[in-house]
């Protein structure tokens, strides 16, 4: 009953719901994502955006429907599956979500340690993800000592360290000022410009409107009907 | 488990220094309260068996006993099999032991026509003839022989004694196993506490890919560590306070044949094995639990 995994889709959602109790979060939305694509999810508070990125990752499981991330259907994945899946994702949050009492440096070296990579090569990969996102001269230091846009620069080292092909960013700029709103995004496009796939659920229109990407917009769980129009005739379209 | 993740343990308890200071100390402080129970235990059971090994049994002979007539009656009390020594009292000798005990006041005995204490058999007995019950038993036996007046043991101090010795190892037997699954719950709940503090950084571990293996090792080596450290820290301080405070306490005089002893170096150390356990069980059920969710 699945549609065929289409060449060049990185991410499709299909007919997905989720429902908390007798609320419904997300409405039969259907989403295809190409690599490298750089999507925007966007719509008011309470559209479903976290709720759909929270499935892209795993963190809820869909009420109805499927999705099949890079070749792996979630509907078919086992408990031990499921981080072999996280590791192609990094993901961003707004709150950063990071460890505490881990400094920097050992915050973004988890990923790394995670899969593996030998202790020598991770002084290496970790120093120069800081270096790309300008906090190297804090590796040493704990978050809690770190401004908001500092710690989102790290949280954005994290995601991009283990080189995976999809990002997922949970309003990454809602809790910081301009500046560090634009820095964050340039970071993004840096990531989507080296091949990574990159979702963004956001509300900051000042983002969108720079035209980098694909917008997804959502109203109380559903697809705005012009971009299921737009989705259908890119489908027809390949 | 490897190297590795001793390792992360180890940078673990570094990063989370308080949390583990303060779960360590309780463990210690768990261990230090039920092994002073178990160091008390050992010396008050110590202390009674030894004063129970003190118990013998005074048979007094009748006036002018003929000498076969007393082995005859030495040779009747060996037969019952409950005698480990027999030592024969004469009155002169026990007329003597008497002056010299009552030292200055014996001249009140030198107006005495005659010795009035007759000849005496002193019976130690064997260990497993120690119970009261078999001590009245052989007491009552030796009083029907042959040429024996009377019999004399401690009957009302070996009732008193039997009875607290049977409530002590009682109430001591309840005490140790509330005392031992408080500490269980203590250390469980203490781990548990950990896990809780770190939930959220477990959730982050899960989001950015790590299995549960990865998860759980170092978590489990923490608590293994902490059960280790907190227990090797409650029986050190115990052994401390020990030996500062027993050469104050004076075992002379009647207690001479007591000697306090620090908790076996055996049992010390199935009490530290102990400690990891609970830690090791505490982590186990604390992650499944959050593992779960």
């Amino acid at each position: 009953m699945f549609v065929m995994h289409k060449e060049n889709t990185i991410i499709r959602m299909f007919r997905v719901s989720k429902r908390y109790g007798k609320m419904e979060a997300l409405h039969d939305l259907t989403v295809d994502i190409r690599n490298n694509e750089f999507v925007f999810v966007t719509g008011p508070s309470g559209a479903g955006k976290s709720t759909m990125i929270k499935l892209l990752y795993m963190g809820e499981t869909v009420s109805e429907g499927s999705i099949i991330i890079d070749g792996m259907n979630m509907d078919r994945i086992t408990q031990r599956q499921i981080p072999m899946l996280r590791r192609k994702l990094g993901v961003i949050f707004q709150d950063f979500k990071l460890i505490p009492t881990k400094t920097v440096f050992q915050n973004v070296a988890l990923v790394l340690e995670i899969v593996g990579v030998r202790p020598k090569d991770i002084q290496g990969r970790v120093t120069e993800a800081l270096m790309r996102v300008g906090i190297d001269d804090r590796a040493g230091e704990l978050p809690p000592v770190l401004s908001g846009g500092e710690k989102q620069r790290v949280a954005v080292a994290r995601a991009i360290v283990g080189e995976p092909k999809i990002i997922l960013a949970d309003e990454p700029t809602g809790s910081l000022d301009p500046d560090s709103a634009s820095h964050i995004f340039q970071l993004l496009r840096d990531a989507h410009e080296s091949g990574t796939t990159v979702i963004v659920a956001t509300h900051d229109q000042q983002m969108i409107n720079t035209g980098h990407g694909r917008v997804v917009r959502l109203a109380k769980g559903r697809l705005n009907p012009e971009d299921e129009t737009r989705s259908i005739a890119q489908e027809m379209d390949s | 488990m490897s190297m590795l993740e001793a390792k992360r343990a180890l940078r673990d308890i570094k990063n989370n220094k308080v949390l583990n200071t303060v779960s360590v100390l309780t463990i210690s402080l768990s261990v230090f309260i039920v092994s002073a129970f178990m160091l008390f235990f050992i010396n008050a059971t110590d202390f009674l068996d030894g004063w129970r090994k003190g118990v013998r049994i005074i048979a007094y002979m009748s006036d002018g006993v003929s000498e076969p007539a007393r082995l005859a009656l030495i040779d009747a009390i060996k037969k019952t099999g409950q005698a480990e020594d027999i030592v024969f009292i004469s009155k002169d000798a026990a007329f003597k032991d008497l002056k010299k005990k009552i030292g200055e006041q014996s001249s009140l005995l030198e107006g005495l026509d005659q010795n009035p204490l007759p000849d005496s058999l002193e019976i130690t007995l064997k260990d497993v003839s120690r119970s009261p019950a078999e001590i009245e038993a052989l007491a009552g036996r030796i009083a029907d022989l042959p040429n024996v007046d009377d019999v004399e043991y401690a009957q009302k101090w070996l009732h008193r004694f039997n009875g607290v010795y049977n409530l002590f190892k009682i109430t001591g037997g309840v005490l140790a196993s509330i005392f031992f699954i408080a500490t269980l719950l203590i250390i469980a709940n203490t781990i548990r506490m950990i896990m809780y503090s770190r939930r959220e950084e477990i959730e982050i571990l899960r989001i950015v890919g790590a299995d549960e293996n990865f998860i759980r090792y170092p978590l489990f080596i923490e608590a293994i560590l902490q059960g280790f450290l907190g227990g090797l820290i409650g029986i050190v301080t115990l052994f401390l306070a020990f030996i500062l405070t027993v050469p104050g306490l004076s075992t002379e005089g009647a207690f001479s044949f007591f000697e306090m002893r620090f908790i076996p170096l055996k049992f010390s150390l199935a009490i530290v094995l102990c400690s990891m356990m609970i830690g090791w069980i505490g982590c186990y059920f604390s992650i499944r639990k959050f593992l779960k969710h």
